[in-house]
């Protein structure tokens, strides 16, 4: 068999499509602002300001435009075109696409559903109006999707799957015997013979465990600690502040690389500080249910009995690897990512809710809360909480694009995680020593890696724009 | 006559939003002549300051000018290019907000930016233009102008801080000042003040003047024309007593029939409110827009065709939106409805002896050594309030007003004295030691409706909560059935139990505030200007409603609030404190006609009252209220006195007055002799009709 070509069948057609949007776009980008100067200087005093850009400046604006729109159609195109063609006219990326049909299927149902229920869904119904917030939504809603199907995309295993003959070949390279299994390395195959392309959806799945999970934990501290220094303040919030500030001026990955070294290890500071960060959310839910339902004490129970039993299940499970059924645990590795994330992403958590606490409590609903004689939790859990929601979801999102730059600093490093895990960052590591030669496995992780944090930040930018315009 | 120098011409303005293109002004037409001050008045979100923005061009990106013309000196605003706009805006028109802080830098010293003005405009040189600022400083009444022109903003009290805002955007001798409700941020005495040094300005450098504000009195004492706003349209304008003794138009009487003057009185002659609610500019109905809510509406003639102002006979310029203005009896009043008897005002219900609350501060800088200060929040206070008793407490802000109610509800305890609830002393338990009963006993109402309910709980779930902390009903269905109830009490329908509070208006969310001070069934409620921030129709139904719960309840109301008419309306015994101290006490009517305090005198005298019948004596305040870190000694109101001279010897700058008894419970906090009262005059003269 042949190596097969990046567009198939359709390449002919499609590629000098392609150059050609590329070229006008190239040509509109440069003249458009050289337009816009000229109309300027060319029609001096006010008239050139109420005219607004000259039609020269109109003329490439347009072009600009234009060009940006042949270069989305091109591009869809190829995916819809490598969708549709037989089998055998395909290319690398028309099967890549195909492979991603779950994907496909996923994103168009959700967002066919949300577009829908548009009027009822509030703000992620606005997310949709807005250009940010919609590509933002789509490319994380993607890597969530594949994360989830990976077993079904993946055409090969991502570490047992070692195939004689592939190591270090170009994207479409043919299997020397392909019985009973897929015909291609799609992107190639890496310094041990592994698939490129498998490794990178796998890939996506050990990051999008580990990101959202670590920043919610690092949410649940930095809330814990930041209401009640907002709220309270004296002694509590000096000495709050002074710790959160002594974290974060600590170099990060010197933190790290502390945490990593054997002799650490073996004292069992990961553990310890996994044992104090993870009784954070234990505590949270327990303060958050006595403190709404004191006044019934029934329910309260119940709820707080659910919360510390299988909470104290989890946590005994996840820090101390002393699940009692043996179900619950968390590899050494991973354990000591997340405390990572967890300790570096805590403090500025923690001084955004406090800002937004010491706004909040002046309010009169706060005051009207504390003549009815509530306490101090419920206050700030019930009332001024979910007040803070706006700015704390957008700080969420950019939050977790953080914390997966930071798992690929990490797995970069060699830090935490197993050296033959899938994750963007180790695959980066791994593959960073023959780059000039051979640079697909590295690449294809760095643009997985790209993607998902730009996706985060737009999509906290369209929630940050719609939440301002309610 | 001359031809106007603003001359705006069936203006229509219109925000683009989500849901389609919101028209907040329609039609309206206005003119200005050179050196005349008009008012615009109207309830909130009828359109007055979008009016202003526009005259500005100064919509933002989601409004613009969908119809009309704005002619000023004769020149279509539209058609001026961006320069000449600016050149306008900086020196011909100039603009005054409600927000002094929105028009001052908090970086640049005071001269800097007053400095400015002559500077670019004018191309002054840096000893001309202080100059120049130095009179200007003056001019606005501020002592010691050098000091001020060195300060920064945050330095300056709020009053003076809208002083140089005036003195700012009269640098450049605009002809035209547009002043956005410029005093609603102060207080009263402040505000009388400001209102005295515009008209005084506007007089002295021939500015014509555009007054928004929603304060019918204030418009009487400064303009000369009025015009009314409604949804959107001016519904009449004319010369101000022409409109004020004969308004020809159903919305302008039901707002003044809505307004406390003198002589309402809650049993006998309570206020009217206007039926209905103002309706958003998209849900404009056909016909006249005050058709839904006008008593005198009549189908087929009101509610088809659009509706064109009129003139009114008998004077000239005025005129009214309303096609049955001649058929209407202005005189005639719907009959009062039978209220409830007043109750029988019973023992006292909270005893307040002898009550300090002072706070500790500290300053100094981080380096510099810590003093700390004493805030003197409430002085000795003694009062008493019984049941079902009205008892008003009047001030200006900073007075202590709020301290005292945070000392009562038990979020601040007191530092000497005495608070008996009952027979039970208080003044030492904090709030989480009260108790469900006591706590319930004791409720509170706020003042600021935008923020009085939780934005992100339904408006149920909040009466709900209440209802629960304070033990009410057994079940989760007793208890929603007990938060209809007070939906009810509240006069608000059922469904609102599942809105969120941003889907009220601002009456509606102080409604569902007192129904949940009412949750548990309270003895006594501290209302904190509960209606201050209120549009005035909507303030006389949210003071009813409380009167009305008052009478079946038998509740005791304390009653906060620097609005002295809406005091005397329903209040029965009146204190009246400055500066932590209760200056005067008494029955409302004793605090309200001679002999009064100096301090009550000048606040009454600084209630501006639409009525122009009612003549009053003018009595202006120099100065603010000074600081609670050092209070004067003395006498508290020493520094702004007027008739501190009549106290021999200067007692009153040496020694604090003691608490006079005049007679029947009136008591006073002043020096003066028996005789020297004697000889006080009423603040208020009614002319004979
Ligand atoms: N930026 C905007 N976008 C959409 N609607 C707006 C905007 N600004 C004002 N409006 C609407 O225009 C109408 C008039 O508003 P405007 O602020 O002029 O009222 P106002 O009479 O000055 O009220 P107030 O007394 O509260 O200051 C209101 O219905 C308001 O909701
Ligand atoms: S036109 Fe009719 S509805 Fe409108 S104000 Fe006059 S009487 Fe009332
Ligand atoms: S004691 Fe003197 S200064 Fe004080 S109010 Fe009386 S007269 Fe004025
Ligand atoms: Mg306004």
């Amino acid at each position: 068999m042949e190596r097969l070509s990046w567009t198939g069948a359709l390449g002919p057609w499609l590629v000098p499509a392609l150059e050609a949007a590329l070229v006008a776009l190239a040509l509109a980008a440069l003249a458009h602002p050289l337009a816009l100067l000229a109309g300027y200087r060319l029609g001096p005093g006010p008239e050139a300001a109420r005219s607004g850009p000259g039609r020269a400046a109109r003329l490439t604006g347009g072009l600009l435009r234009l060009s940006l729109w042949a270069l989305a159609a091109a591009l869809a195109a190829f995916l819809i075109g490598g969708l549709l063609v037989p089998p055998e006219a395909k290319g690398i990326l028309g099967r890549i696409a195909t492979r991603l049909w779950p994907v496909w299927l996923s994103l168009g149902a959700s967002f066919a559903l949300v577009a829908l229920f548009r009027r009822r869904l509030g703000l992620l119904g606005h997310l949709l109006g807005n250009p940010a917030g919609a590509v933002g939504l789509a490319l994380v809603m993607f890597w969530v999707f594949a994360a989830l199907f990976a077993d079904q995309i993946a055409p090969f295993d991502p570490i047992t799957d070692v195939i004689a003959g592939m190591k270090n070949k170009p994207p479409g390279t043919p299997l020397p015997a392909p019985e009973g299994t897929y015909g291609y390395y799609l992107l190639g195959g890496d310094a041990l013979a592994r698939d490129v392309f498998s490794r990178a959806v796998a890939g996506a799945r050990v990051v999008l465990a580990i990101a959202p999970a670590a920043t919610l934990f690092a949410f649940m501290v930095g809330i814990t600690l930041g209401l009640p220094a907002g709220y309270l303040g004296g002694r509590l919030d000096l000495l709050l502040s002074f710790l959160a500030n002594l974290v974060l001026a600590f170099p990060v990955i010197l933190l790290f690389f502390l945490l990593v070294t054997p002799e650490i290890v073996a004292m069992g500071v990961p553990t310890y500080m996994a044992g104090a960060l993870f009784l954070f959310p234990l505590i949270f839910l327990t303060i958050l249910w006595n403190s709404r339902f004191r006044t019934r004490p029934p329910l309260r129970a119940a709820l707080i009995g659910a919360t510390l039993v299988l909470g104290g299940w989890l946590y005994a499970g996840l820090a101390w690897n002393a699940d009692p059924f043996g179900v619950v645990s968390m590899p050494a590795g991973v354990l000591i990512v997340f405390v990572s994330v967890v300790f570096v992403n805590a403090p500025s958590v923690f001084r955004i809710v406090r800002g937004l606490t010491l706004d909040i409590r002046t309010r009169d609903y706060v005051a009207a809360a504390q003549t009815r004689g509530e306490g101090p939790w419920y206050i700030m859990l019930w009332e001024i909480l979910p007040n803070a929601r706006g700015p704390l979801l957008v700080d969420f999102c950019l939050r977790i694009g953080y914390t997966t730059i930071l798992l690929g600093t990490l797995g970069f490093f060699g830090l935490g995680l197993a050296p033959e895990s899938p994750d963007w960052g180790t695959s980066i590591n791994a593959g960073r020593g023959l780059l000039q030669f051979v640079p697909f496995p590295p690449l294809v992780p760095a643009v997985a890696i790209m993607s998902l944090v730009l996706g985060m930040n737009l999509l906290a930018d369209g929630l940050r724009e719609e939440s301002l315009r309610e | 006559m001359t031809a106007p120098l603003l001359e705006i011409d069936r203006l229509s303005i219109a925000f683009a939003t989500r849901r389609g293109d919101i028209p907040a002004v329609a039609d309206f037409s206005l003119s200005v002549a050179a050196g005349e001050a008009v008012g615009l008045v109207g309830e909130s979100g009828c359109g007055k300051s979008t009016v202003a923005l526009g005259i500005m061009r100064d919509l933002g990106r989601a409004g613009r000018i969908s119809g009309g013309t704005i002619r000023f000196r004769g020149r279509d605003l539209a058609t001026l290019s961006g320069s000449e706009l600016r050149r306008i805006r900086g020196n011909d028109i100039a603009m005054v907000y409600q927000e002094p802080m929105a028009s001052l830098n908090p970086a640049l010293r005071i001269g800097r930016q007053l400095m400015e003005v002559p500077r670019l405009h004018r191309g002054a040189s840096r000893a001309e233009a202080r100059e120049l600022a130095r009179e200007m400083v003056a001019d606005v009444g501020l002592p010691d102008p050098d000091r001020i022109l060195d300060a920064y903003p945050h330095q300056l009290s709020g009053g003076q801080q809208q002083r140089i805002v005036i003195a700012m955007a009269l640098m450049s001798r605009p002809a035209l000042l547009i002043l956005d409700e410029p005093t609603t941020a102060l207080d009263v005495t402040v505000e009388a003040a400001i209102v005295d040094l515009v008209k005084g300005l506007g007089r002295k450098y021939g500015t014509a003047l555009l007054f928004i504000s929603h304060n019918l009195g204030l418009v009487l004492e400064v303009c000369d024309r009025i015009c009314v706003m409604y949804s959107g349209e001016a519904v009449e304008q004319g010369p101000v007593r022409h409109v004020f003794d004969r308004m020809r138009h159903p919305y302008t009487q039901a707002l003044f029939r809505s307004i406390p003057l003198p002589g309402a009185d809650k049993t006998t002659r309570p206020l009217e409110t206007i039926p209905g609610s103002f309706l958003m500019p998209q849900d404009r109905p056909r016909g006249c827009n005050f058709g839904p809510r006008c008593t005198h509406f009549e189908p087929g003639l009101c509610d088809t065709a659009e509706i064109a102002m009129r003139p009114v006979p008998g004077a000239s310029d005025h005129e009214a939106r309303c096609l049955r203005f001649e058929k209407i009896d202005w005189q005639s009043r719907p009959p009062v409805p039978k209220a409830a008897a007043p109750g029988e005002v019973g023992a006292p219900v909270l005893t307040v002896s002898g009550l300090r609350k002072y706070y500790e501060v500290s300053s100094g800088g981080l380096f510099g050594h810590r003093r700390r200060k004493l805030v003197r929040a409430n002085e000795t206070l003694s009062f008493e309030a019984r049941q079902s008793e009205t008892l008003a407490i009047v001030g200006e802000s900073g007075c202590g007003k709020s301290t005292l109610a945070k000392v009562l509800l038990g979020l601040e305890t007191a530092t000497a004295g005495q608070v008996l609830l009952d027979d039970r002393e208080v003044q030492e338990t904090p709030i989480q030691k009260r108790g469900p009963r006591a706590v319930a006993d004791l409720q509170m109402v706020f003042q600021n409706p935008f923020d009085t309910l939780n934005p992100s709980k339904r408006v149920g779930g909040q009466i709900l909560r209440a209802l629960e902390v304070f033990g009410v009903g057994a079940t989760r269905r007793a208890r929603r059935e007990r938060m209809f109830e007070l939906l009810d009490l509240v006069r608000l329908p059922r469904d609102f139990a599942d809105r969120m509070p941003h889907q009220l208006s601002g009456g509606q969310k102080q409604r569902v505030g007192i129904a949940r001070a009412f949750a548990g069934g309270a003895r006594i409620v501290v209302a904190d200007e509960p209606v201050s921030a209120l549009d005035v129709s909507v303030q006389a139904a949210v003071a009813d409603l409380l009167m009305d719960i008052q009478r079946t309840r038998r509740t005791t109301l304390i009653f906060i609030s620097h609005d002295l008419s809406i005091v005397r309306y329903l209040a029965d015994r009146v204190m009246v404190m400055y500066l932590g101290h209760a200056v005067e006490i008494g029955s409302t009517a004793q605090v309200f006609a001679p002999p009064y305090h100096p301090y009550t005198e000048a606040l009454l005298s600084a209630v501006p009252v639409p009525d122009t019948r009612v003549e009053k004596t003018r009595i202006v305040l120099e100065g603010d209220v000074p600081s609670a870190i050092d209070p004067p000694p003395g006498c508290p109101f020493q520094t702004r006195c007027h008739w501190k001279d009549r106290v021999p010897n200067g007692r009153c700058a040496r020694e604090l007055p003691p608490m006079v008894e005049l007679g029947s419970g009136h008591r006073i906090l002043c020096h003066l002799s028996a005789e020297a009262l004697g000889e006080m005059e009423p603040v208020f003269r009614v002319a004979a009709e």
